[in-house]
């Protein structure tokens, strides 16, 4: 029970700091926005608390004397993959702050780098969010505006992992991962909720992508003017 | 813009190239003055901004009016730091000024020693690449990924979760935006780990200055050390570069005769021919010199001084002379220059009675002031104690036995003597001719997989060096 809820509690920010950096590599693109500002800010947030939420578990589970030993050990992999995942929030957050301060958006000359990209992230922000959309309420200049709240933000997460690191006594080097290399793969091909399978999936259902459509109608069109070709040809020999 | 974190992390700063580059990525992105750019057509997504070669090639020419060839040369630097990542031929990271197409890095991806890429990231990456490609990894990324599960198996679940969630999160955006974070990505990490064999961008080597380290304070201090600086450099004597040049020229003019790669060697070049003939006659002690030898004694006096051969000659004619006593007391002297630390004492006495007390059996003749400063130095003898005297007696003997000795009949006699080897034959068929043949490699002789036993007992390993 406090097994499962930790796990679910880890994959969330898991899941949530995935997010974060994708949105993260797009600041300074193209697709960069304000209301690419106003994700990061809205995921960084749901990030925290679920750090904390994470933490707080964690830090009971592991003060908590009557867990056996195998328990502990399981604990100590979550703990340790939990520092993990806030370590690189932290860094993410920081290169965020960097590049929020290189490229602001209300400028009268705006030097956004020609990356490429041309659509949106709030598909990643929603996931993130775990909402379908994404409302976007904030003011206009939410790109030096939130710079502040960021740093401290930052100086915050940098306490909790300071503390983290002085009350909880778990050698990282004890903890033995339960994967083999290449296990990604294993589990993909049996689980079936695989990353490629959920490509080919999501790529059936993109119906509304015109151009698709259009490539298959002018292939189907050149398949009947083949076929009529060549009904003319053996009726004429 | 630095934060130190709590835990006190010293921020490390970007090099300065790396900046220089990174404005220069930032002006190239002007709606007027920048790089025009074009689509990129793949089947049937549309991808754009992408821009060709020569287009990048003719910007750099018209912004910092430089030549064609500088600009490509810059344009190079700047796609092998990764700012710029080629579309068609991902894996050669070089600037072609022709159509080939470009397209700029993400700013999160660009090259950077302040946020250096770290073991973590390049394992979800590879995780990542292993799923997508359903296992079939490059060689080296295969080694790596091994290397990192050893390495980082603490956090390997952490990988294995992060990479998939990456890859769902990504699935959220358009397939053009797919395709331009993966083109990206990989980019990004072929500059940060390339692949064995290619030149890793990042290498710094041990002298490169850090950024640290040169930083000054331009205060008073400073400026008072650069102003003595530059006045003692106002009075240091100066060579004019002509004459340091004609010395030069007659240097060599003099000595290339002599070279054996510039004029040959006879009788023949041991590498070439595998004939040991030229070594054994040339050794520091045979019986007849080879008359380029002889000559060369008559070049300057040290030629003549440093060569064991030579030396014995001169000892020869300075017992003649009665002047015998100066060449040993240099010899002495260079024995207590490069000679061992405990027998200093002991060296500096036997000189001392040998040579400079009053009424020793081989007085040397050196003026009073430099006597006196001998003696007293002698009191607290090291090493150097007999510099200004043995440098006194090596001008004696350059000036004035070094001039009679080259007019004298012993020299003369020498050079007469002296034999030029005859160029061996060349054989007549060509496939008669001894084949040249490399020492086996020291790694032959150990056995094959035994890298770890050559870990083991290092001592094992000269010894087959030995023996080659």
């Amino acid at each position: 029970m406090v097994k499962e809820e930790c796990k679910a509690l880890l994959d969330a920010l898991n899941k949530v700091t995935a997010c974060y950096r994708h949105m993260v590599l797009t600041i300074g693109g193209t697709s960069d926005s304000q209301n690419l500002r106003e994700e990061l800010k809205k995921t960084r947030q749901k990030a925290q608390e679920l750090a904390v939420a994470n933490r707080n578990k964690l830090t009971t589970v592991l003060k908590d004397k009557t867990v056996s030993k195998e328990d502990k050990a399981e604990f100590e992999r979550l703990w340790v993959i939990f520092s993990t995942c806030l370590e690189i929030l932290e860094i993410d957050m920081r290169r965020a702050l960097e590049l929020g301060h290189e490229f602001p958006l209300n400028v009268p000359k705006k030097h956004l780098i020609q990356t490429g990209m041309s659509g949106g992230t709030s598909g990643v922000a929603a996931r993130a969010m775990s909402v379908q959309n994404m409302k976007y309420e904030a003011e206009r200049n939410i790109d030096v505006m939130d710079l502040k709240d960021l740093e401290n933000e930052i100086n915050q997460v940098g306490e909790m992992m300071y503390e983290m690191e002085m009350k909880v006594n778990v050698p990282q080097w004890t903890v033995e991962a339960k994967q083999d290399p290449g296990a990604e793969l294993k589990s993909t091909i049996s689980v079936g909720a695989s990353s490629i399978g959920m490509i080919s999936v999501e790529e059936n259902k993109s119906f509304c992508d015109i151009s698709k459509v259009l490539a298959g109608i002018v292939f189907s069109a050149v398949l009947i003017i083949a076929i009529v070709l060549a009904v003319c040809v053996v009726k004429l020999s | 813009m630095t934060i130190g974190g709590p835990r006190g992390r010293h921020p490390r700063l970007q090099m300065p190239c790396l900046r220089k580059m990174e404005r220069m990525i930032v002006s190239m992105q002007d709606p007027d003055m920048g790089i025009k750019m074009r689509n990129q057509r793949l089947l049937i997504t549309v991808i754009p901004h992408a821009m060709t070669g020569n287009d990048i090639v003719e910007w750099l020419i018209q912004k910092y009016g430089i030549s064609e060839e500088e600009a490509l040369h810059l344009g190079n630097l700047i796609v092998k730091h990764g700012y710029i990542y080629p579309l068609r031929d991902p894996r050669s990271l070089v600037l072609r000024a022709d159509e080939s197409p470009y397209r700029f890095q993400t700013p999160y991806f660009w090259t950077s020693t302040k946020w250096p890429a770290t073991e973590l990231d390049y394992a979800i990456y590879l995780a990542k690449k292993n799923i997508r490609k359903q296992g079939d990894l490059i060689e080296h990324e295969k080694d790596n990924y091994n290397l990192l599960h050893k390495r980082i198996n603490h956090t390997w679940d952490f990988v294995v979760m992060q990479a998939r969630e990456q890859l769902r999160a990504a699935k959220q955006r358009r397939k053009g935006d797919r395709i331009v974070i993966d083109c990206q990505e990989q980019a990004f990490w072929l500059v940060n780990r390339p692949p064995p064999g290619a030149p890793n961008v990042l290498e710094q080597g041990p002298e490169r200055r850090n950024c640290h380290t040169t930083r000054v304070q331009l205060n008073m201090d400073y400026y008072k050390r650069e102003i003595e600086y530059c006045r003692k450099a106002m009075a240091r004597t100066r060579v004019k570069s002509s004459i340091c040049l004609e010395g030069y020229i007659k240097f060599n003019e003099q000595y290339v005769p002599h070279d054996p790669i510039m004029s040959g060697c006879l009788p023949s070049n041991p590498w070439i021919t595998d004939d040991t003939t030229y070594w054994v006659m040339n050794a520091p002690t045979v019986t007849t010199p080879t008359k380029l030898r002889v000559e060369r004694w008559g070049f300057n006096f040290s030629e003549l001084i440093m060569d064991p051969l030579g030396r014995a000659q001169l000892l020869e004619f300075l017992k003649k002379e009665f002047s015998a006593e100066n060449l040993s007391f240099w010899e002495a002297c260079e024995e207590l220059r490069y000679g061992e630390q405990s027998r200093i004492a002991e060296i500096v006495d036997s000189i001392y009675q040998q040579f400079l007390a009053p009424g020793a059996t081989r007085w040397v003749n050196i003026d009073s002031k430099t006597m006196e400063r001998t003696l007293e130095g002698i009191k607290t003898p090291h090493r150097y104690v007999m510099d200004d005297a043995q440098m006194h007696i090596y001008m004696l003997m350059k000036k004035d036995s070094y001039p009679r000795f080259l007019k004298s009949d012993l020299y003369k006699n020498l050079l007469a003597e002296a034999i030029i080897p005859p160029e061996t034959k060349k054989r007549v068929f060509p496939f008669m001719r001894k084949q040249r043949h490399s020492s086996p490699s020291p790694a032959l002789l150990l056995p094959a997989g035994d890298a770890e036993e050559r870990g083991r007992s290092p001592s094992t390993a000269p010894v087959p060096e030995e023996e080659s």
